[in-house]
């Protein structure tokens, strides 16, 4: 079955977009080895945040390597880790409530790779999903008014991103306050870039 | 784990009145809850519109203009806005825009009516008036009652047991047994229950053994008949102040219907407990000379800053800090004329302003005058140069700095007779000149301190059957008052003006306490009405009509509270060593504090608001 483009029209104004911030704490960068560790997920309505819908799941590593170094970063233990769910618990959570709508990541190639690799792994079929990533419209936001169009790597992080947007800092970053950290900088960039129009989804891609 | 949102609730629970929501009800709202972003320049809501969602600032800064586009407010982060066309259901009454980009918390109306439903806190945080969160303000800073407990004592607390009287038939051997027996030092004359006289130990021994009167013969006799009384719910430390000042050892209590509740003797109020202003007042009422009151009045600091710690109310302090500032002034009289000799012709010495008023604070001036016989002639007039001159020096030498504007008794101007006083107030009411109302606006404020009190009300009488229809005259009055903006509130720390501007230290008097007493002032006068302290004269403002019953016990409020923030600053300065002055930094202020005093800015400002439709301010020049 392939994966209904809901949202795939691309003229659609952002002002009627319906996305959903998701971000995985995993214990690497390489879906082929790595695990997901937790997920978190924000619906985000045209250029309003609904934070009813927000929603966290930790998830339990299927191998024998646990957390981890990793748990330095994101600070998931294997205590934590261990009461969580499993991803086949979580994925179809997660993929139910994509549908139909775009996904919303800063460098959102991490969330699709390992998204691709759970369908793979549990036998789902991969939906076919349109993407919107944070960190190519930070790119773009820091691009403008810029003679040279350099912008260095440690600019584009989340929280270098939000900084410069002005968006307060958080104290935790787990997977459900980065998603949520995610859609709040969509928000600031969509306004910084449309200035007094409105944009349409290809703009954003 | 189906984790919640934890930062938002974190970022709510940090600020009022989220912060006491519990948890439960606090993620309820989360849930509800949605986030948008406003860029620097946006209009979030306009005049006229309605919405059906309150705003809590995340991040950023938010402009509230009314219609006119006069800045009334500027949102700092943490703070709600908008709740006010939920709350009241209408339009919105002013614009809201981001002016800088800004993170915005939107909650749906039918979870702030949960909300309010469910937490009666939370539903008083937004919906009661400011007046009504004040009050509750007040009544914090003022924990119960701790401590305090000897300024408000009051001659009722202080009586121990039913009066001991006799009728004024009974003979004055009876009447000396029956005092005997029960240990007192004086009898109440009583005639049907009714106080008719009162005879003491001194009164048996001069005016019964020493002029040889016969001990059968009736007591009334040898009483003093209608004697000075006080009412039960007088304090005692001003009833203590009246007897010095009269030279009586016992004062006759009695109750608000006039029935004798029994007697306190100036021994029972020596009795309060120690190191209080009370015995203060008796050491200033012996003080031999000038370098003693100045030893005694270098301790009403300490006294002010013990009855903060006290929490005594600003009210009171200022009752207590007056009586000093009168006892001292009243010693330097006697011994200035003692020193001088008797006056050639009655007078009146008169105190004004915020001492007039029982205001006065840490930081006052010296300001009085003398109300002088109309038989005054211009030789005599040297002796009262003199004794004003004694009374000022030793004032200034006690810490009261001579007033900048020349308004004390050492002036030839303030010091003249009656006559002369009704020319200067009739001046001033028919043919008011706006710089010489201001100027003279301080003796409206007139409170006799020693002498004859009647010259006084022959003057005062007419006054103040004048003053209502003196429009001119209340009309600048008014303006002056309406005049002293209040600031709009705090933002990050500073003091905001209005817009564009911030200061670093706000200004408790001029557009607080000094907005206040100036309002209080035009709507006594505006009436007529006798009361001068500026709590009686809202009270009776009110009573006339001239004030709504809301906005004077909101202007109450304010004034007790900017008061109270005054005092406690002012007895911090003189802890360390600083002079007092009316100025506090915010950032020393707490969170409850800047917010009650931006409730309290928001009342002095309808207040005047109010006024200015009341009276034409606007046809003046």
């Amino acid at each position: 079955m392939r994966w209904r483009r809901g949202s795939a029209d691309r003229d659609r104004p952002v002002t009627e977009l319906d996305l959903l911030a998701v971000d995985l704490e995993t214990t690497g960068l390489d879906p082929s080895r790595h695990e997901v560790l937790s997920v978190g997920m924000v619906p985000v309505h045209g250029l309003s945040i609904a934070l009813g819908g927000a929603r966290g799941y930790a998830v339990r590593p299927a191998g024998p390597g646990g957390v981890g170094e990793s748990a330095a970063v994101h600070g998931i233990t294997d205590d934590t880790a261990a009461g969580a769910r499993s991803l086949s618990e979580v994925l179809p959570v997660v993929l139910a409530a994509l549908e139909g709508r775009v996904l919303l990541a800063h460098h959102a190639r991490i969330e699709t790779g390992f998204l691709d690799a759970a369908c793979r792994g549990h036998g789902v079929a991969l939906p076919d999903l349109v993407v919107v990533d944070t960190v190519r419209l930070q790119r773009r936001v820091l691009r403008r008014g810029r003679s040279h169009a350099q912008v260095a790597d440690q600019e584009l992080g989340l929280a270098a991103a939000r900084r410069h947007l002005g968006l307060p800092r958080y104290r935790s970053h787990d997977a459900l306050t980065d998603a949520l950290a995610c859609a709040e900088l969509y928000l600031a960039q969509v306004a910084a870039l449309a200035g007094d129009g409105t944009m349409t989804l290809r703009q954003l891609q | 784990m189906d984790a919640q949102v934890t930062e938002v609730a974190d970022f709510l629970a940090a600020h009022a009145p989220f912060r006491e929501l519990p948890r439960p009800l606090l993620s309820a709202l989360v849930s509800s809850a949605s986030i948008r972003y406003a860029r620097r320049g946006t209009r979030i809501l306009s005049v006229g519109e309605s919405s059906r969602v309150m705003f809590v600032l995340r991040s950023g800064a938010v402009d509230i203009t009314d219609s006119e586009g006069v800045l009334v407010e500027r949102s700092d982060v943490g703070t709600s806005f908008g709740m006010s066309t939920l709350v009241e259901r209408a339009p919105s009454r002013y614009d809201f825009t981001a002016i800088e980009d800004s993170l915005l918390l939107v909650v749906p109306e039918p979870s702030f009516r949960d909300l309010c439903q469910s937490d009666p806190g939370f539903e008083s945080f937004y919906t009661s008036a400011h007046a009504a969160r004040l009050r509750r303000a007040v009544g914090q800073l003022h924990l119960a009652d701790r401590g305090g407990a000897v300024l408000r004592t009051t001659l009722g607390d202080l009586l121990r047991r039913p009066p001991v009287g006799a009728a004024p038939t009974t003979s004055i051997r009876e009447a000396a047994q029956v005092m005997a027996r029960e240990h007192v030092s004086a009898i109440l004359v009583l005639e049907d229950g009714h106080l008719v006289g009162v005879v003491t130990d001194r009164d048996l021994r001069s005016r019964v053994l020493a002029a040889g009167r016969d001990p059968a013969e009736p007591l009334a006799t040898v009483m003093t008949p209608d004697p000075e009384t006080a009412r039960s719910d007088a304090l005692a430390f001003e009833a203590l102040m009246a007897m010095v000042d009269r030279n009586i050892h016992h004062l006759p209590v009695l109750d608000v219907a006039g029935q004798v509740l029994g007697l306190v003797s100036s021994t029972d109020l020596m009795r309060l407990e120690h190191n209080n202003p009370v015995y203060l007042v008796a050491d200033i009422a012996g003080a031999q000379d000038v370098g003693v009151l100045v030893e005694l009045a270098s301790r009403i600091p300490v006294i002010v800053e013990q009855l903060v710690a006290e929490d005594a109310s600003a009210r009171d302090i200022g009752r207590v800090v007056t009586s000093l500032g009168d006892a001292i002034e009243r010693r330097l009289l006697t011994l200035a004329e003692t020193e001088l000799g008797p006056p050639p012709v009655a007078y009146c010495w008169v105190v004004l302003g915020s001492q007039a008023r029982h205001e006065q604070g840490l930081a006052s001036d010296q300001d009085n005058a003398l109300v002088l016989s109309d038989e005054v002639t211009s030789e005599q007039d040297h002796y009262f140069a003199q004794l004003a001159e004694r009374v000022s020096s030793g004032l200034e030498a006690c810490g009261y700095p001579r007033c900048p504007g020349e308004v004390m008794a050492t002036n030839p101007r303030w010091r003249v007779s009656v006559s002369t006083w009704r020319s200067h107030f009739a001046h001033w009411l028919e043919t008011p000149e706006p710089e010489a109302v201001l100027n003279g606006s301080i003796f409206f404020d007139m409170r006799p301190l020693r002498g004859d009190h009647r010259l006084v009300e022959e003057l005062r009488a007419p006054v103040l059957a004048a003053t209502g229809q003196a429009d001119l005259f209340l009309a600048y009055l008014a303006r002056h008052a309406v005049s002293r903006r209040p600031p709009l509130g705090f933002f990050r720390g500073l003091v905001l003006e209005k817009e564009g501007e911030h200061r670093d230290s706000l200004d408790l008097k001029s557009g607080g306490v000094a907005a206040i007493v100036e309002l209080a002032r035009v709507h006594a006068l505006l009436h007529g009405l006798p009361e001068v302290g500026s709590q009686a004269r809202i009270a009776a403002a009110t009573h006339a009509g001239s004030l709504s019953p809301g906005l004077g016990a909101e202007l109450a409020d304010a004034l007790e509270f900017v008061s109270y923030l005054r005092l406690r600053h002012q007895g911090r300065q003189v802890r360390m060593g600083q002079e007092p002055d009316n100025f506090v930094d915010p950032g020393q202020l707490t969170d409850f504090e800047r917010r009650h005093l931006r409730d309290a800015f928001r009342i002095v400002r309808s207040a005047q608001q109010a006024l200015g439709q009341r009276l034409p301010l606007d046809t003046l020049s």
